[in-house]
């Protein structure tokens, strides 16, 4: 029972964290900042005893991962940027098909090539994506590597709770970062745990048939199958920690790599006698409105810090507070912000020199 | 030997079109998968295009895959339960156009799946378009009204004649159009699915099948047109057989 306290690279905790949770296929593409979990995952994965396999594109490795998941094995891909787009359209149908899966998506920052370091401006793509038509998809945001591995170990549990695709999101930091962190135990999934997988039965034994299920169900059962299925994780799965928010007048809210700089502003001010405190959503699908809802009458305004050209985590904040506070963003598009600049940025609000921010 | 009784894998009726050769090649597959005594292990992919209306039509654990991808998708089954039957039922629009990348990779793996590949030179499900790789030069689709122009959409391609450059253990391609081609085809399938029961590698049969209703010509005149035309520039015969002839 003894600890397994490693140093460990993100994206390499992450794999390891998925190899230990009994992730036995995995199948992916090469894109900087992920790649070194297609690397891990090409040296260690035989060891497990399952199969790495590195696809001729996204769109095939993803494929791939369709049946490895439909056949009951546990799956995981992994990307960033331009990369994760070609995921969307699998990343519907597994949800459809009530597929699981987990899927990494390290943020680059930038649209179209951008830039290969970190950002946090496709968050949009993980919380209101997932291809076309209306899915819903659990996405995690680890802050640390430690943080990383243990939700990458949950994820896969969650993935067969809900049959759904869920989606570690971390940036380009958080994926790069060198870090103590805890290893949990190793564990074997059984591919024949469960009674819809393809298995290849016999005459007379009932076949399973993956696809979306308006067919056997009706489509109005189906839809009312999955709109609960989205609502239950709505309900039930939102995750956050709280950092001296119980008498903040501002409220910092921050993922990743800016909610790590946004502690040490928290305390940098209050030695000042400044009250930040700090609201870090651990899942941004579903976002924690919940802890809005328990935000003490201190606050005077919420702040989101993130590192992007616009404020994409606004729009859920604002609809999480019911537009009933000021509300202000801090980009800092592909640099990671300082501490000393959130507390400033902070101060000015509080002087009245900032404009309210404008999501759009 | 022609059977007239039907397999007992075939379960349901589909939607396919009158005249349509899909409906034949779903049973010569449930024909061999039965004489071959592989039910019991047999996952089958369709695509989310015509030969999707086999899936409810065969009792076997079947699974619609990304349209294009079904190669892919059939590799991650494959990778995981090495023991299955698994076999691919696949249009040419969706094994060598937009799935082409990952057909080839499939075959450049040597992944032990059988790949069927129905070539009737359209886009059945979405109403007639024209097929990159196999719409003959000079046939009017939908999409080409004056009839394939090869200055400016290029020649149909003999997909098999590419995929020999790649160690794969069978390519063959089949017809339709008379007893004597259906049998034929029937034995290069079996042989597909002999060669994965028996650990060899990838086998892709392909399969020059008739589409009427987009053809817009009789069952009987597309049979016709197969035979005149189609197969002139796509033979039938054994592309590669790396196990050697029986």
């Amino acid at each position: 029972m003894s600890a397994d306290y490693v140093l460990m690279k993100g994206n390499e905790a992450i794999a390891e964290a998925a190899l230990r949770a009994g992730c036995r296929f995995y199948a992916g593409y090469p894109i900087t900042p992920q790649s070194e979990i297609l690397e891990y995952m090409s040296s260690n994965m035989q060891k497990y005893g399952g199969t790495f396999i590195q696809g001729e594109n996204e769109i095939a490795s993803m494929s791939m991962i369709w049946g490895a998941a439909a056949a009951g094995a546990r799956c995981m891909s992994s990307s960033s940027g331009p990369g994760f787009d070609l995921k969307q359209e699998e990343i519907s149908y597994l949800s459809s098909y009530n597929l699981p899966c987990v899927l990494v998506d390290a943020m680059r920052y930038g649209l179209g090539d951008g830039e290969i370091t970190a950002g946090q401006d496709s968050y949009w793509e993980a919380v209101r994506g997932g291809g076309h038509g209306d899915s819903r998809q659990l996405v995690y945001a680890p802050a640390s590597v430690d943080e990383c591995v243990q939700l990458t170990y949950q994820a896969f549990d969650k993935a067969e709770e809900y049959r759904n695709v869920v989606i570690i999101l971390t940036d380009g930091a958080i994926s790069q970062m060198i870090e103590k962190c805890t290893l949990p135990p190793a564990k074997e999934h059984d591919i024949n745990k469960f009674d819809w997988t393809l298995t290849g039965k016999p005459l007379g034994v009932k076949k399973n048939k993956v696809y979306n299920l308006d067919h056997t169900i009706g489509f109005e059962a189906w839809e009312k199958l999955m709109r609960n299925k989205f609502k239950t994780m709505y309900e039930n799965e939102q995750r956050w920690e709280e950092f001296q928010t119980d008498d903040a007048e501002i409220v910092l809210v921050a993922i990743g790599i800016s909610s790590r700089v946004c502690k040490s502003a928290v305390r940098q001010a209050r030695k000042e006698g400044f009250k930040l405190g700090l609201l870090r959503p651990i899942t941004v699908w579903p976002f924690p409105r919940k802890a809005f809802e328990k935000m003490p009458k201190s606050v005077e305004a919420y702040v989101t810090v993130e590192m992007g050209m616009s404020s994409q985590m606004g729009e859920d904040v604002l609809l999480a507070m019911k537009h009933q506070k000021p509300f202000y963003s801090y980009l800092t598009t592909k640099y990671i912000p300082k501490a000393e600049d959130i507390v400033n940025f902070c101060k000015d609000i509080k002087a009245g020199k900032v404009q309210q921010t404008e999501v759009f | 030997m022609a059977k007239f009784a039907k397999p007992e894998s075939i379960v349901n009726t589909t939607e396919y079109c009158g005249g349509c050769g899909h409906g034949i090649i779903q049973r010569l597959i449930a024909e061999s998968i039965e004489e071959l005594n592989l039910q019991d292990k047999t996952i089958g992919v369709v695509d989310i295009a015509c030969s999707y209306w086999s899936l409810d039509a065969l009792d076997y654990d079947m699974i619609a895959g990304p349209h294009g991808r079904l190669a892919a998708v059939a590799t991650g089954i494959k990778r995981v339960r090495p023991e299955a039957n698994v076999y691919v039922h696949s249009g040419d629009g969706c094994a060598y156009v937009i799935g082409l990348s990952e057909t080839s990779y499939a075959a450049i793996r040597d992944v032990p799946i059988t790949m069927i590949v129905a070539n009737n030179g359209i886009f059945g499900m979405t109403g007639g378009q024209l097929n990159l790789a196999t719409t003959l030069v000079g046939d009017k689709t939908v999409s080409s009204k004056a009839g394939r122009n090869p200055d400016t959409m290029g020649h149909p391609v003999d997909m098999l004649k590419s995929f020999q450059n790649y160690d794969v253990e069978f390519l063959a391609r089949g017809a339709l159009y008379d007893v004597k081609h259906i049998e034929q085809t029937k034995k290069f399938i079996k042989k597909g699915l002999e060669n994965q029961r028996d650990g060899k590698g990838f086998s892709l049969i392909e399969v020059l099948s008739p589409c009427p209703t987009n053809w817009k010509l009789d069952p009987v005149k597309a049979m016709e047109k197969i035979k005149n035309e189609n197969e002139k520039i796509f033979p039938v015969g054994v592309y590669t057989d790396r196990g050697g002839v029986q």
